[in-house]
């Protein structure tokens, strides 16, 4: 019993680690329509941009908020020169530009800065919490709160001025302007908070597992979160990582030794397939209307 | 100038049907396909079977998956699985024994069934949600090849094809691989051509372009899309099958790794959708511009020109190869092909530029 | 600024190879290596700095007036560990007059086996790519030339046996990252098991290893005596820590030889203590050969990337291989004479009898019949501040292991 919730609350945390990847992802897709497939990537350049940071001797606190302002203005520029020249062409052609753009920074972040893999301290303890016989990791434990706190964050400022309007946009374009709402500037705004939560997830990551390239694979089981909770549903980040991570913990618990290989990859993706075929746009997504 | 018409006219409905009404058109096609033939005699070992094999073989690859993405409009992001299915089971079906031929046929409809079963579980989603539930497949199938030894070819992972004649010619120099690929290719681009002349091609597009308006002028979506996963696989596996005879010769689970199903993607994305010369262009730009980049970076920081770390050296073809990719798509979001579409039209009513679209 | 010097660096590196390339060019024909590694994708923890170390090397050696009078050039490329691009920059390569190629990438090397062999050419796989390779007669033209990871993972055991109360009776778990490479030792583990009576339960771990908590959960519910971690880059520093946070001393963890300096920093050097690593060549600057590049090449400014680099584990491995490729090359020379051609550089390192780098490596002996070299290594454990040797070079069961090799290369033969 002990080992079965050791594996969930663990499973949870990870998957709330997922979540922060993506919840960038979700962001920018609820206003702007755009799947970012360079989410992963900037994650890493996040991550890269916060060791750069500390690596000047700042303390790694302070690196992180600055480092947050410097990647809400490289999502706000990534918008106002790349996106922004592509709205209205095929959606197809967008997700290619964001795959482009995945490739450059690939090659950007690692090819400035070193590819071995730099270490970012935050002081995490490495001990458990231990209560009775289960080991809670406390990195995980740190990691679930920030994307618990960011989800809420996100979720109260959709409520406010600014993301009622971003809601609107995510709604509706051109009902959006006809109402006098800068679409541009809310999309801008939207990779903005995507380069924020970039920040968070490419820190704690980061500071798991090492900065390095390896960061930007976070991208895959950050889209199967989005697309088990709904791709446009920042509740479905929430839940879709709580699953995503304790399925993908507890069973592979039960079943590697059986199996004799890691399991984990193959329960995700089945779980999701069958998700699907359930509910075809994921837990909490919106189901689209179709018109002919 | 190159495209005169005048003096072009169509009598009869044939040469109006024609794949290529323009002679112009037609002579380029037959000085292309001139120069594929004789490229074994004037191009060395090197070009021919790093750069022309491979290229072949990948623009196959995008030809099979563009029937999908391109005129069927589904997404499909685990095509390398497909692949892989294919090279797998020709290789194990030859070694049993079966003729290459069928063995070859044997791949096309293994992966055609595998394929079409994914594809029947995952058509109850559009879109993006399509992609992850291929995205699953590739997943899936990665998973049994690794952890299924009789598959993979036991602790090293490594199986090597045997050697096999195809049409009573050996497939073993690379002439004769070369010639193999090449004909394959061929193959495939006069078929993408004629499909979307046929019914089954129409009604593909009917449902790329919205398919509840489809299935109310009576075209049966599930049906059709089916067939599309259908004969994109079986396409798909036999060029699984020659990448493993033909190009590698020895099949390892990471050739067909989750990213070469993104380049798949990106070569058919890149050259443009439904395309077939989109599919060459796109397969050369992503297949054969990383390689080239790495060369030439390579050839300027040895003549002293770039400065630079070696790890940064390494790093600028990405770079550059990224952001190609990116400027590409600025300048013409409908891909390669439509930028050769556009020249052609420019020449096609040069020295006038007023049908320019 | 440092950029700015790195770049000066790298200016220097090339005029110095292109001048020193002129002035002996006339009479004597260059020796070709050609170093086409991943030094994008999934190798790039190891790889520039394995790189730098063989570059280093080989500038040292052209310095010092070549191999005989022949000088030594790299052709460094990228792969991106992609089997095409391997092929293809190989094919360049053995235009170019490449004799010996190190491409540093498992798949990359498995799908070039059978090229490598027709054109008879060396391709030497230092700790990557196939270990049934040491069968020479199978694969006259592969050499592993280090301990391959059966005979690391013999030489773990080896340890655990004579310094840590026998094996007898002991639970060891193997937490290894799921890919063929993961799974490598766990055969000659299992034969282990059986003949000297230990428990062995494996647990592998999805790739690419960032996220490894569930697994941990139910290692420590095994209770294992000792650990012995599998993996690669990302993974291996999330394999120390988890271990250590679920309660495993970090004196009974031991790792694969893919465990370095830079993970040490990543999960904290004070943490780190106690861990041991299988090691294949010695760590540190505190040899004769480092001492010679350090004077001749970085302090001249000939390196080929940052100083601070120099005598890290993956460097001194980097070194490690050109010094018996190098060796090789000047044995070739002196019985077949010039111009070197792959078989000769082939005949050569079947020549290498005792040659341990001037005391960098364990003395590897090279025969027609084992390429390996002898498949000795040693254990060295992290004392805080470096990695300090705790245990003599040597082999272990390498009956075991010769059985792994006989049955992989007669697979091999059959046409797998």
């Amino acid at each position: 019993m002990a080992y079965f919730l050791e594996l969930v609350i663990n499973g949870a945390l990870t998957g709330l680690m997922y979540s922060l990847a993506a919840l960038g992802f979700v962001l920018i897709y609820k206003s702007a329509g755009v799947p970012n497939l360079a989410q992963g990537a900037i994650v890493m350049l996040a991550g890269y941009v916060v060791w750069l940071i500390a690596s000047f001797g700042i303390p790694v606190y302070l690196a992180i908020v600055l480092g947050a302002v410097v990647m809400f203005g490289f999502g706000l520029l990534t918008e106002r020169i790349l996106l922004r020249r592509m709205v209205g062409q095929p959606i197809i052609m967008i997700v290619m530009l964001t795959l482009g753009l995945e490739i450059f920074l690939r090659g950007f972040g690692p090819g400035m800065l070193g590819a071995a893999p730099k270490s970012l301290d935050l002081g995490i303890g490495l001990a458990p919490i231990i209560i009775g016989d289960i080991f809670i990791n406390r990195a995980y434990l740190v990691g679930g709160t920030v994307a618990v706190l960011l989800i809420g964050a996100s979720l109260l400022f959709f409520r406010t001025r600014l993301g009622t309007k971003l809601r609107a946009v995510s709604d509706d374009h051109v009902s959006s302007w006809a109402v006098g709402i800068s679409v541009e500037r809310a999309i801008g705004i939207s990779w903005g908070l995507a380069g924020i939560a970039a920040v968070a997830a490419g820190t704690l990551w980061g500071s798991v597992q090492g900065v390095d390239w390896t960061l930007s694979t976070l991208l895959f089981p950050a889209v199967a979160v989005v697309i088990l909770g709904g791709i446009d549903s920042i509740w479905g980040v929430l839940v879709g990582g709580l699953l995503v991570g304790i399925l993908g913990s507890v069973i592979p618990g039960y079943l590697d030794s059986i199996v004799g290989g890691g399991t984990r990859d193959v329960v995700t993706s089945l779980i999701i397939l069958l998700t699907m075929m359930i509910r075809p746009y994921g837990i909490f997504g919106r189901e689209d209307i179709e018109r002919i | 100038m190159f495209y005169r018409l005048a003096g072009v006219h169509h009598t009869r409905y044939e040469t109006a049907r024609a794949l290529w009404p323009i002679p112009a058109d037609r002579k380029q096609v037959i000085v292309a396909g001139l120069i594929a033939l004789v490229a074994p005699f004037f191009l060395s070992t090197l070009y021919l079977g790093s750069y022309m094999l491979p290229w072949l073989i990948w623009s196959s690859a995008a030809l099979s998956l563009t029937l999908l993405m391109g005129m069927a409009g589904q997404l499909h992001f685990g095509f390398a699985s497909v692949m892989a299915i294919g090279a797998y089971t020709s290789i194990h079906l030859a070694r049993l024994g079966i003729p290459f031929e069928l063995a070859l046929i044997g791949a096309g409809a293994m992966s055609a069934v595998i394929g079409t079963v994914f594809g029947a579980a995952a058509l109850r989603v559009k879109g993006l949600y399509l992609v992850i539930a291929t995205l699953a497949m590739q997943y899936l199938v990665d998973w049994v090849i690794i952890n299924v030894p009789a598959i993979s070819g036991g602790a090293q992972a490594t199986l090597r094809t045997p050697e096999v004649s195809f049409l009573l010619f050996p497939i073993e120099s690379l002439t004769s691989r070369y010639y193999l690929a090449l004909g394959w290719a061929a193959l495939l681009a006069v078929f993408l051509m004629n499909v979307k002349r046929t019914s089954f091609g129409r009604a593909l597009t009917a449902i790329r372009d919205k398919d509840f308006a489809a299935a109310v002028i009576g075209v049966d979506p599930f049906r059709y899309k089916l067939m599309a996963f259908f004969t994109s696989s079986f396409m798909g596996g036999v060029t699984g099958a020659m990448l493993a005879f033909c190009f590698y010769r020895a099949v390892t689970p990471e050739q067909f790794s989750f990213n070469v199903s993104i380049q798949l993607v990106a070569m058919v994305l890149v050259g443009g959708l439904g395309s077939v010369i989109g599919g060459f262009l796109g397969a050369a730009f992503v297949l054969l511009i990383p390689i080239v980049l790495t060369n030439f970076v390579a050839g300027l920081a040895a003549s002293g020109w770039l400065a630079i770390s070696s790890n940064l050296l390494a790093h600028v073809p990405l770079m550059i190869y990224g952001a190609l990719i990116i400027g590409f798509l600025l300048l013409e979001p409908l891909g390669l092909a439509k930028i050769y579409d556009n020249t052609r039209k420019y020449f096609l009513v040069w020295p006038f530029r007023h049908s320019r679209s | 600024m440092r950029k700015f010097k790195r770049g000066l660096l790298a200016v220097g590196l090339l005029a110095g190879v292109a001048f020193s390339g002129v002035a002996h060019a006339q009479d004597n024909e260059p020796i070709k290596f050609g170093l086409l590694q991943d030094f994008t994708a999934v190798y790039t923890f190891v790889s520039g700095e394995y790189n730098q170390g063989q570059q280093d090397y080989l500038t040292l050696i052209n310095e010092e007036g070549g191999v005989d009078g022949h000088m030594v050039e790299a052709i460094v490329r990228d792969t991106g560990n992609e089997p095409q691009r391997g092929i293809e920059a190989y094919n360049r390569a053995r235009e170019e007059g490449a004799i010996l190629v190190d491409f540093l990438s498992t798949p990359v090397s498995r799908a070039l086996v059978d090229r490598v062999l027709s054109d008879e050419i060396v391709m030497i796989t230092a700790l990557h790519g196939r270990g049934d390779a040491s069968a020479g007669e199978t694969f006259p033209y592969i050499f592993p030339m280090m301990a391959t990871y059966w005979s690391q993972a013999t030489v773990l055991a080896q340890y655990i046996k004579d310094n840590e109360g026998g094996l007898e009776g002991k639970k060891i778990a193997l937490v290894h990252i799921d890919s063929p490479f993961g799974r490598e030792p766990v055969p000659v583990l299992e034969d282990l098991a059986e003949k000297e009576g230990f428990e062995l339960s494996t647990f592998p771990y999805p790739s690419p290893g960032n996220e490894q908590s569930a697994v941990w959960s139910e290692v420590r519910r095994f209770r294992p005596d000792h650990v012995m971690i599998w993996g690669a880059g990302g993974g291996q520093p999330v394999s120390v820590r988890e271990a250590i946070r679920n309660g495993i001393p970090a004196d009974q963890i031991y790792s694969v030889v893919w465990l370095a300096e830079t993970d040490v920093e990543n999960v904290g050097a004070d943490v780190m203590t106690g861990v041991k690593r299988f090691e294949a060549v010695s760590t540190g600057t505190d040899n004769p050969i480092l001492e010679r590049i350090q004077e001749t090449v970085i302090d001249a400014d000939l390196g080929a990337g940052e100083a601070d680099n120099v005598g890290t584990t993956y460097y001194n491995i980097g070194v490690a291989t050109m010094a018996v490729a190098v060796e090789a090359a000047r044995l070739a020379l002196e019985t077949e004479g010039a111009p070197l051609t792959g078989p000769k550089l082939k005949a050569g390192f079947e020549m290498i009898k005792d040659f341990n780098a001037e005391r960098l490596m364990p003395p590897v002996t090279i025969t027609a019949a084992d390429h390996q070299g002898g498949g000795a290594g040693r254990v060295s454990q992290w004392n805080g501040e470096a990695w300090e040797p705790v245990g003599e070079w040597g082999a272990a069961y390498q009956d075991v292991v010769q059985m792994e090799i006989d049955a992989g290369a007669k697979a091999f033969a059959e046409g797998n």
